[in-house]
């Protein structure tokens, strides 16, 4: 077996990086713009607003580009979990995370050209890019144009429905990157995924 | 299957007249007040009366005129839509108690304008409060022609925002009145100033562009009110609007928590704050989300909580994964 071996291509890592900017920038400025207050100054509430909205219309090109481009090049195939044994792999991953992780034991998966994800990521990855992202885009979008939101809702502002959902899924998509930042230091050493993500190479 | 289906449409209906009630009272509260002095004799003569200025000062009337020598092109534009007139401030009011005399004979008598009644004659303790705001206001001290009660108001039509209490509605109404003229080329005209520099014609800005700074600009055309931020905070609604340098610019004053709305616009309606399921603000949510105002203060809680446990949890494996690898490398050198 290779002592390394390329596996993530270009256009991978520069979406991913894009998009992880862009998350960090939309949930600065959307925190500010929820919980504005007067008396907690955060974000300038004007400034908040512009730079959210840009920034969530180049999400939405981006993820359209993320789309496209996973359908073109079959990389959608590595979001799908592979059976046999999708279960026990799942377990396995799981228990190594809550024990084999602190005993030293080596890692249940490694990835290969084929399957760059474990069990587990695939199935987090798949949720989170294809249930949620359309979820907070497709709501961003309304809020941004209000006026295709539904008029009224059982004697609510048809707005409120959109707003309480893109939150929700903002909410969604921030906890699970905090989780992804952290579960990224868990590889052969603390920084060795981060570097892969940037060169491409994985270093077995 | 189709009984199954009528059960739930007929469930979804129950639970939606349900959720539309709570709303209902408010409205139907204040008809009744003014209603109450009216009996249904007197409203009968009233609309009687007015059914003969009707006869020529409607829709109707102009599409066929009780008599052969009417000026048709004169009496269109002075056509009233009685439905309208019925629902305003002064729909309980025959119209020959501001029409004097001049106006019950046809052709009306050639001074009858004068005789029009002015809103003092009725209003007097309001006027000298509101006129006193209305020479402070930029148009008093600018415009050229002498802006009047019915400059803005139209007697016929307007219903007072306490009454009227559905803010979009309110915000439909009050606006139009101020867009009349700033959002037309010929209105804006007959008041314009003169330019100083060029002695033509003061041209009139663009209403969009000035409000360039403030996003979704026509959403809040449609959600607040332009007296909203050109005029100081009181009690009551003030009378002064203000230049442009002391108009209200500061986006928090509508979107937090203490939003400034719930004691203009939703003045009317904040007596009823129910926090309805939940939210601060809710009031305004039967009409609009307004961003960092109605928020749920307990949804936030939870969420916040959720980030704190999310972090707490992190914290704690990485430092476990720290221990446990200090742990192994002295039981390997050891
Ligand atoms: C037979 C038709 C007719 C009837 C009835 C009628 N009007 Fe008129 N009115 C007109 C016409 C036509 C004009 C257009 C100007 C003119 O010829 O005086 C007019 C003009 C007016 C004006 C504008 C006058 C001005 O000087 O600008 C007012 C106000 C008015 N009418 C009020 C009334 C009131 C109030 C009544 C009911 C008490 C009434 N009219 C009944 C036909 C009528
Ligand atoms: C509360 C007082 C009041 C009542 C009630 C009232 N008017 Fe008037 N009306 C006025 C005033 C004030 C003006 C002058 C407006 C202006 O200066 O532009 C006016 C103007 C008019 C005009 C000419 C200008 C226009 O906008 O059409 C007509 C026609 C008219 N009224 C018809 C009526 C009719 C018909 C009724 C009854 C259904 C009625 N008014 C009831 C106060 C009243
Ligand atoms: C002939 C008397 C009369 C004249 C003139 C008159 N009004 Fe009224 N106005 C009334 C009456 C009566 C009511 C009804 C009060 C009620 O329903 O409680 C009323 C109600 C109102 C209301 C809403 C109720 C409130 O509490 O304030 C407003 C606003 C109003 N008028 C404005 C005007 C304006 C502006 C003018 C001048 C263009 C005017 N009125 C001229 C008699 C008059
Ligand atoms: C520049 C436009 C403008 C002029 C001029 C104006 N108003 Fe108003 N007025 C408004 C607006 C906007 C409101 C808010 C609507 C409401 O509260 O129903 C209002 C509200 C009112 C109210 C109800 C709220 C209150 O303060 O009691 C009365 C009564 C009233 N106006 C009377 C008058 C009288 C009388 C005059 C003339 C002396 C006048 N207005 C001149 C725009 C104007
Ligand atoms: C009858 C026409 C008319 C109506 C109605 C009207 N305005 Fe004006 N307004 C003018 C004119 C003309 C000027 C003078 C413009 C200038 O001097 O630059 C002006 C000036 C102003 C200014 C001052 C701009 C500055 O340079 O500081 C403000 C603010 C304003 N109007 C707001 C309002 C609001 C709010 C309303 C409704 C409550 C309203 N106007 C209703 C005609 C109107
Ligand atoms: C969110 C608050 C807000 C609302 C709502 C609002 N304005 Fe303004 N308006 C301002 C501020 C702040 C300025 C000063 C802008 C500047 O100096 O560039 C201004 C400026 C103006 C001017 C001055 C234009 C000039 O440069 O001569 C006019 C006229 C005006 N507004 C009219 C209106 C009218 C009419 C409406 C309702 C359709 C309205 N405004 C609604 C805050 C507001
Ligand atoms: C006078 C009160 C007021 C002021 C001042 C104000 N807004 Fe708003 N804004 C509203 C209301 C009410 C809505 C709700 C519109 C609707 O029904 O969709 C709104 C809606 C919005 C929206 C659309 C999202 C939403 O919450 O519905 C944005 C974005 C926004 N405002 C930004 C701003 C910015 C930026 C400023 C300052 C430059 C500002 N607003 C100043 C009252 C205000």
């Amino acid at each position: 077996m290779a002592e390394r071996e390329y596996l993530i291509s270009p256009w991978i890592r520069i979406w991913h990086w894009t998009n992880a900017a862009l998350i960090l920038v939309l949930g600065t400025t959307g925190i500010s713009l929820h919980f504005a207050d007067p008396n907690l100054p955060f974000v300038e509430f004007s400034l908040a607003v512009r730079v959210h909205n840009i920034a969530g219309v180049t999400l939405a090109a981006a993820y359209a580009f993320f789309v496209i481009a996973n359908i073109v090049t079959g990389n959608w195939w590595q979001f799908v979990p592979k059976p046999p044994g999708i279960v026990p792999r799942l377990v396995a991953q799981a228990r190594w995370y809550a024990f084999g992780i602190f005993r030293g034991d080596p890692h249940p998966h490694s990835p290969t050209k084929d399957e760059h994800f474990n069990v587990l990521q695939a199935l987090t990855y798949w949720s989170v890019m294809y249930l949620l992202m359309p979820l907070i885009i497709l709501s961003g979008l309304i809020y941004l144009y209000p006026q295709f939101a539904p008029d009224k809702m059982f004697g609510f502002d048809g707005l409120l429905p959109i707003a309480m959902l893109h939150y929700l899924s903002a909410a969604a998509v921030l906890l699970f990157m905090l989780s992804h930042i952290y579960l990224g230091t868990t590889g052969k050493t603390v920084g060795a995924m981060f570097k892969m993500m940037f060169t491409g190479w994985h270093e077995h | 299957m189709r009984a199954f289906h009528n059960t739930v449409l007929r469930f979804a209906a129950c639970i939606a007249m349900m959720l539309l009630a709570s709303f209902v009272p408010a409205a139907a509260l204040a008809q009744e007040k003014t209603s109450a002095l009216m009996t249904p004799e007197l409203l009968e003569k009233v609309r009687r009366a007015n059914n003969e200025c009707f006869a020529c000062h409607s829709e109707e009337g102009v599409k066929k005129p009780p008599r052969a020598d009417l000026d048709i092109t004169k009496l269109r534009p002075l056509a009233h839509d009685p439905k309208v007139f019925n629902g305003s401030n002064h729909g309980l009011m025959e119209c020959t108690q501001c029409h004097g005399q001049g106006y019950t004979e046809f052709p009306h008598a050639a001074d009858a304008r004068e005789s029009i009644s002015a809103c003092e004659e009725c209003h007097a303790a309001k006027v000298l409060r509101i006129e006193k705001q209305l020479d402070a206001s930029v148009h008093a001290t600018r415009v050229k022609d002498k802006f009047t009660c019915s400059t803005c108001h139209d007697p016929h039509v307007d219903l007072i925002a306490s009454t009227l209490i559905d803010p979009r509605k309110i915000v439909a109404q009050d606006n139009q009145h101020c867009l009349d003229c700033h959002d037309s080329e010929l209105e804006f005209a007959k008041f314009a100033p003169d330019d100083e520099q060029t002695s033509t014609k003061k041209k009139r800005p663009d209403i969009d562009k000035i409000h360039e700074w403030l996003p979704n600009t026509r959403v809040h055309w449609q959600a607040v009110r332009c007296v909203e931020c050109h005029t100081p905070a009181t009690k009551t609604l003030s009378h002064e609007i203000v230049n442009k340098e002391k108009a209200e610019r500061q986006c928090l004053t509508c979107h937090s928590a203490s939003s400034s709305l719930t004691t203009r616009l939703y003045r009317h309606l904040a007596k009823e704050e129910q926090e309805r399921l939940g939210f601060a603000n809710s009031v305004i949510l039967a009409s609009s989300y307004v961003l960092g105002a109605t928020r749920h203060p307990w949804l936030d809680r939870l969420i916040v909580g959720a980030f704190a446990a999310m972090l707490l949890g992190l914290l704690i494996h990485g430092l476990a994964r720290i221990v446990a690898r200090i742990v192994r490398r002295k039981k390997n050198h050891g």
